[in-house]
């Protein structure tokens, strides 16, 4: 599954379209974006809403609540699957490497998160407070 | 601020102490390092930028600070007023509220142009 902002953090320095709920379209490049979907383009072509005005702007800031739709280029999917790929095969390859064998390769899911997440801080937590 | 520090500190002071050296500090940071903001508004003080606000307001002014909120303080204001026809109100010295801005743009390296896109498409 490719997330929404999994594919806006790879289209950086990729070339966009971006409208704006209020009509306005940015065609320009990704520079930055964060996890609020603002977004900083740059060699940006500004139309506005009617579709009567144009203007070249050097670089913009455009906050994501304003945001209606981002158009990004078709490959982008496509790399972004294969990064997601080549990052799960290199999860499994180190988790196989620091446990005692191959044991549950492709079931490594609820073991994995127990050790990540819950084992240490619950452990100590359950006996600070057994008093 | 003795109240203040009491509160904070008499709790855990008693039995918490092997709570409190423990992995607190280094978890937020291991969250993700994306909290800096993808705007570097110093580049842009005293230099005139466009700001647009929701509502479809717009204004030019030179940069004069801005908080982690994107609040601005801009001097010598002046909003470009559509209705009924264009014109410009002079502002002045302004503090613009961060969350109703909605483009950010330098002054410098605008330039209406006519239609970019007749070619390609």
């Amino acid at each position: 599954m490719v997330l929404p902002l999994s594919l806006l953090n790879a289209a950086q320095n990729k070339p966009m379209l971006v409208e704006l709920k209020n009509g306005e379209t940015f065609n320009g490049h990704l520079v930055n974006c964060d996890n609020f979907m603002n977004i900083t383009l740059r060699e940006v072509y500004q139309t506005s809403a009617d579709g009567d005005r144009f203007w070249k702007v050097k670089e913009c800031y455009i906050r994501g609540s304003t945001i209606k739709y981002l158009r990004v280029p078709d490959a982008l999917l496509d790399s972004v699957k294969e990064e997601q790929t080549r990052a799960r095969e290199a999860g499994k390859n180190a988790r196989g490497g620091s446990h005692t064998g191959g044991a549950g390769r492709g079931r490594g899911g609820p073991q994995r998160g127990r050790g990540a997440r819950g084992g240490p801080p619950r452990g100590g937590r359950s006996r600070g407070r057994a008093m | 601020m003795r109240g203040f520090q009491q509160r904070g500190s008499a709790p855990r002071g008693h039995g918490g102490s092997r709570h409190h050296g423990g992995p607190q500090g280094p978890q937020p940071t291991l969250d993700k390092p994306k909290r800096e903001a993808i705007l570097d508004l110093a580049k842009y003080v005293n230099s005139r930028i466009r700001v647009k606000f929701t509502g479809g307001r717009e204004v030019t002014g030179v940069l004069k600070g801005y908080d982690q909120l994107l609040n601005l303080v801009l001097d010598e204001v002046e909003e470009q007023v559509q209705d009924p026809e264009p014109r410009i109100r002079t502002l002045g010295l302004a503090v613009l509220r961060g969350p109703t801005i909605t483009l950010l743009s330098p002054v410098d390296g605008l330039e209406e142009i006519s239609n970019p896109f007749i070619a390609q498409d």
